[in-house]
């Protein structure tokens, strides 16, 4: 029979069993929906990167350097490539009246913004302020209580306000803030004294050449070209590292939610086809009486099973693909991401591909054990099932296939190889403990009670459920456990990321001079608040290693990923004593008032990366000036604190002369509103102090957002779970619809009956529990620890929880399910068989 | 008597056997057996069948429950295999052909009605029909089908899916797409075991009017006595093997074909 014919044979029988695929199709719909939508999601993040990339940078290359202005010759270099703007970003308090704010003050020059626009709230597109004035952004707006027309002051210096800032072009690189942004013209800060030797601002030069010069190369001249200037150089299509770590970390995982969802959706694609086929039986039969061979059996089948596969993988793409608008304004603020329609051809042609091909590995076993079904079926009521082995050619060409692609994709290989192998072990492990269970069953001794002997039995019999139902149920409560631990690690983490006993306010940019007035201010205000004061100057690392044999930063190829303290500037800071929270893991702290040779007590971690040992030495650039000091200490730092805390502290003798800042922590005795801000803002009006509330509510915020998406995205993973479970045991009780009626028939009550399935699914999902607790926390924490490097810390009563959960959905459906048969009276039962 | 019967219908069957070796035969078996299972569990079914069946004949194979005559209705129509011995069904040699192989050999050659009618359910009537047609490679399969179930007498319920059909008409459409590939032989098992009796009678009409007017060989696989009379030739079978293998009236007797075999 040619397929054409095949085909209108599969047509005709179908048109009226499509029902029968329906667990085929929702799994591949979810399967093939969840990667098109991360597909299509990925690129539409990707384009806007590329897309805005310009307007996110506000240019093609940009520098930045600390606490001075950018030289002639950093200058000139970038100049014969294309037009260059200026500009400044500091930290500062902005005042009405009695009423203060930290902002972002963001000094720009009369050619700002070079790419895109700024849009004010009235409409108005507008570029840098008029002297005098400011664009000021809504937080800073609602904060200080002004609106346009309006004056306050920074740094004691009148302000008038000129617009409120609605979309601020380069808003998205300019990285985090703490507080709300206000734009002044470029000039201001130095007339408010704001940029003041040792002052923590930040000079900003960027060029534009309207995208016609190769950024890369520019980039990497000027790092070769000035090694140790303490450049930070970005260029267009890397506006914003910070940006694209975070999506490439949830590009891994949702990459790897798709897969798992596919693989879940693969079981119930399994599953649903057995049963599927294991109905058709008697059609395959007669078709074969009639005289079809098992090829046109293939044909009809691998027909049928494709058209539904298709229809279901059409519909996951197309709801991928509507779905994404909906994603895409969701994610509008937070991510750059291409507005409206995005479609992905390439994403979507692999997630469908992706479908299709786990509908064939998993699909292939049951049809091509459907293809010898024998003729004799018909004539015998039961004929032993025949076994599928025949179909490693084809699993073995899929399972190649899916490899293949998901190693083309945009995942990591690792994270991606990782998963596979996982979920292949995964797969293999249930599948030898369903074939265990039922050997296992068939070689127990037969109980006395007539249903405990018929729940064994049913468990080893010919033609029995128990792989496929142990596999389904495993992969189904797997990823209900593996959905508990990420979810109530990343909340542990929330809780313990954002520390309970932070400091109540921030102050930076104290001159050192005004220290003891400081504590006066703060203990005139605040009276029991304690006071810590740090001096701090920024420098970068040029250099460390054994005395005499240096690692010269600039010179290094590669710098190790956990070793981030050797890229561009960190604060520094020296001291008298250990500072508080840290202790000494090896050599030793210096002595007061210690007079020797330069010393610096470094991070253990940073020794660790960098191989950094006791009696080393490390240089650093001090606003062109190079210090070395002897590694006097290593130290353990405990980064929760929410204090601050330096990699590298110094000796006091080792910074003389360097020009420096002090920074303060208050800790209030009481949580009353003491004025303490309003008097700190009028007495120190070039420091910025900071409320810390806010920012740990803003932080918990942001925590609270990243878990929330981490949480939607995995829950369609589960959904497919949660279908395969449902469909598993569809599939099981219908197998069992028969028995139950000829025992009913045979006098069989319906509490025995109950007590059956009780029995049976109670032994396996009880069984399976284990081991989905056990593989899911180790999924779990390869999640959790490994993709987003946070401490695994589930709540165990809540895991229990769901878990327990699962285990009620899956016996509740199986013997909810099984009620409409138990309660119909055995004769009507008997003419549905 | 029985075993007086049992012993003319075997010199009968070995008459017939040696008698017409020039005879253009349907079925032509030696020593056929059938044993299902393996080692100590397997069952022997068919214990040496010897049967030659001419073209165009109608043979009804008469046996209690689990004496074999379906079993040796399913190997003689090609649906098992058959364990050992000769068989040559509508002229192809059935020994040592494998399942696929048996299904070619059925395709179009021989049709098959059952006790449970075994509808495809998800079709309708003609598409029953037509799918019988397609596998044997018939063009205009939609037309052909109409006319089959129009010559069962269920021209108007084509379109009729079998849940929508009483049993005799579920057996009407059997019979249909069992003879509408034009078979050389048509099996039928236990035709009337699902009906009443007279839609059985009328079942049986239907499928020796049909055959009469098809010209194909017919064996009808009953426990019924009555209807067993109505064959050309009985064949009894018990346990496993050929009891006894008769003509019932000097109608058939001086038939065409048994008076050739007779002779």
């Amino acid at each position: 029979m040619n397929w054409a014919s095949a085909w209108r044979i599969a047509r005709r029988e179908l048109s009226a069993r499509f029902r029968g695929l329906r667990l085929l199709l929702a799994c591949l719909f979810l399967g093939v929906g969840a990667l098109a939508a991360i597909g299509s999601l990925t690129k539409a993040i990707n384009e806007g990167l590329a897309a805005k990339g310009r307007q996110i940078l506000g240019g093609d290359v940009q520098i930045t350097v600390w606490q001075r202005p950018i030289s002639a010759e950093e200058r000139a270099a970038l100049a014969r490539y294309g037009r260059l703007s200026d500009g400044q970003r500091l930290q500062a308090m902005a005042s009405n009246g009695d009423t203060t704010a930290p902002v972002q003050l963001k000094a720009v020059d009369a050619l700002w913004p070079m790419v895109g626009r700024l849009e004010l709230a009235d409409g108005r597109h507008v570029g840098a302020p008029a002297a005098g004035t400011a664009w000021i952004a809504r937080g800073a707006a609602e904060r200080l209580g002004i609106k346009p027309g309006d004056s306050f002051t920074i740094a004691g210096k009148p302000l008038r306000v000129g617009g409120i800032i609605a979309v601020e072009p380069d808003g998205l690189g300019e990285g985090f803030a703490l507080g709300p942004t206000v734009i002044v013209p470029m000039g201001f800060p130095d007339g408010a004294g704001l940029t003041a030797p040792g002052a923590m601002y930040r000079s900003r030069l960027r060029m534009d050449c309207a995208g016609a010069c190769d950024a890369a190369a520019i980039a990497e001249g000027l790092t070769k070209r000035f090694p140790e200037n303490g450049l930070d150089v970005r260029t267009r299509d890397k506006a914003s590292p910070g940006t694209e770590t975070f999506i490439a970390r949830m590009g891994d995982f949702l990459v790897l939610v798709g897969l798992a969802a596919l693989l879940i959706a693969g079981i119930g694609i399994g599953g649903g086809t057995a049963s599927y086929l294991e109905a058709r039986r008697g059609v395959i039969a007669t078709l074969k009486v009639m005289g079809a061979t098992s090829g046109d059996i293939a044909r009809i089948y691998v027909l049928q099973i494709a058209a539904a596969a298709g229809v279901g993988a059409f519909a996951g793409l197309m709801a991928g693909v509507a779905v994404l608008p909906l994603v895409v304004k969701a994610l509008a603020g937070v991510l750059p991401v291409v507005d409206g329609f995005v479609l992905a051809p390439w994403a979507l042609a692999r997630a469908a591909l992706w479908g299709l091909l786990v509908a064939l590995v998993f699909a292939a076993g049951p049809l091509l054990a459907a293809r010898t079904y024998p003729a004799m079926a018909l004539l015998r009521a039961r004929v032993a099932p025949v076994s599928g082995r025949q179909s490693w050619r084809w699993v073995g060409a899929g399972l190649a296939g899916i490899i293949a692609l998901a190693f083309l994709g945009d995942g990591s290989a690792k994270t991606t190889a990782i998963f596979l192998g996982g979920a292949a072990g995964a797969f293999v492990l249930l599948s030898a403990l369903g074939w265990g269970l039922a050997r296992m069953a068939a070689h127990l001794p037969r109980p006395r009670s007539p249903i405990l002997r018929l729940a064994l039995s049913n468990i080893h019999r010919p033609g029995n459920q128990t792989a496929r139902l142990v596999t389904a149920l495993g992969f189904g409560l797997t990823a209900f456990v593996v959905l508990a631990v990420v979810q109530t690690s990343l909340d542990a983490n929330i809780a313990a990321r954002v520390p309970q006993k932070a400091p109540d306010y921030f102050a930076i940019d104290l001159q050192p001079g005004d220290e003891a007035g400081f504590r006066a201010t703060v203990a005139g205000a605040a009276p029991g608040a304690k006071v810590r004061t740090v001096p701090t100057l920024r420098g970068a690392i040029l250099a460390y290693g054994p005395a005499g044999a240096q690692t010269r930063v600039a010179d290094m190829k590669d710098i190790p990923e956990d070793a981030w303290q050797l890229k561009g500037e960190r604060g520094l800071t020296f001291a008298q004593d250990v500072p508080e929270g840290n202790v000494i893991t090896d050599g030793a702290w210096w002595p007061r008032d210690y007079q020797g040779e330069p010393l610096v007590s470094v991070d253990e971690k940073l020794a660790k990366s960098t191989g950094l040992k006791v009696g080393d030495s490390v240089t650093v650039g001090l606003l062109g000036v190079e210090r070395t000091a002897k590694v006097a200490s290593l130290r353990r730092i405990d980064w929760d604190s929410f204090g601050f805390n330096y990699v590298l502290v110094f000796s006091p003798n080792a910074l003389a002369g360097a020009p420096f800042k002090l920074a303060a922590t208050i800790s209030l005795s009481d949580k009353r509103e003491h004025g303490l801000l309003r008097a700190l803002t009028r007495a120190y009006p070039t420091a910025s102090v900071v409320e810390v509330g806010p920012l740990l509510r803003d932080a918990r915020g942001l925590l609270g957002q990243m878990s929330a998406a981490i949480l939607s995205a995995a829950g369609v993973a589960v959904l497919a779970g949660v279908a395969v479970l449902l469909g598993a045991i569809a599939a099981a009780r219908a197998s069992r619809a028969y028995d139950n009626t000829i025992l009913r028939v045979l006098g069989a009550g319906q509490r025995q009956l109950l007590g059956l399935l009780l029995a049976e699914y109670g032994v396996l999902a009880g069984l399976l529990a284990l081991v989905a607790l056990a593989l899911g926390t180790g999924l779990g924490w390869l999640i959790v620890v490994q993709l987003f490097s946070f401490d695994f810390l589930p709540s165990w009563t809540y895991v229990l929880g769901v878990l327990g959960g699962g285990l009620a959905l899956v016996l509740g459906f199986a013997l909810g399910g099984s009620l409409p048969l138990l309660r119909t009276r055995p004769a009507e039962a008997l003419r549905e068989l | 008597m029985r075993a007086l019967l049992a012993e003319s219908g075997r010199a009968t069957h070995k008459h017939i056997v040696t008698q017409s070796p020039d005879r253009k035969s349907a079925i032509l078996a030696r020593n056929l057996t059938l044993s299902l299972g393996s080692g100590d569990g397997a069952t022997s079914i068919l214990k040496g069948v010897d049967l030659t069946v001419p073209d165009g004949q109608v043979v009804a194979l008469l046996g209690p429950s689990g004496s074999g005559k379906s079993s040796l209705m399913a190997v003689l129509s090609g649906l098992e295999r058959a364990s050992g011995g000769e068989l040559s069904v509508a002229g192809a040699d059935f020994m040592g052909l494998s399942e696929d192989q048996l299904a070619l050999a059925r395709r179009g050659r021989i049709g098959v009605v059952l006790q449970a009618f075994h509808l495809l359910p998800t079709m309708t009537a003609q598409e029953n029909v037509m799918t019988a047609l397609e596998l044997a490679g018939v063009a205009d399969a939609g037309p052909r089908a109409a006319e089959e179930l129009k010559a069962v007498g269920l021209g108007h319920r084509l379109h009729h899916y079998p849940s929508q059909l009483s049993g005799g008409e579920q057996q009407r459409v059997a019979i249909a797409r069992a003879l509408a590939p034009r078979p050389a032989l048509l099996f039928a098992d236990e035709p009337t075991g699902n009906l009443d009796g007279a839609t059985g009678a009328a079942i049986i009409d239907l499928i020796l009017n049909r055959r009469a007017e098809t010209g194909a060989t017919l064996v009808i696989i009953t426990h019924d006595e009555a209807l067993a009379q109505k064959a050309q030739r009985i064949i009894r079978i018990a346990d496993g093997r050929i009891e006894s293998d008769t003509y019932p009236s000097d109608t058939y007797a001086s038939d065409k074909y048994a008076s050739g075999e007779m002779a």
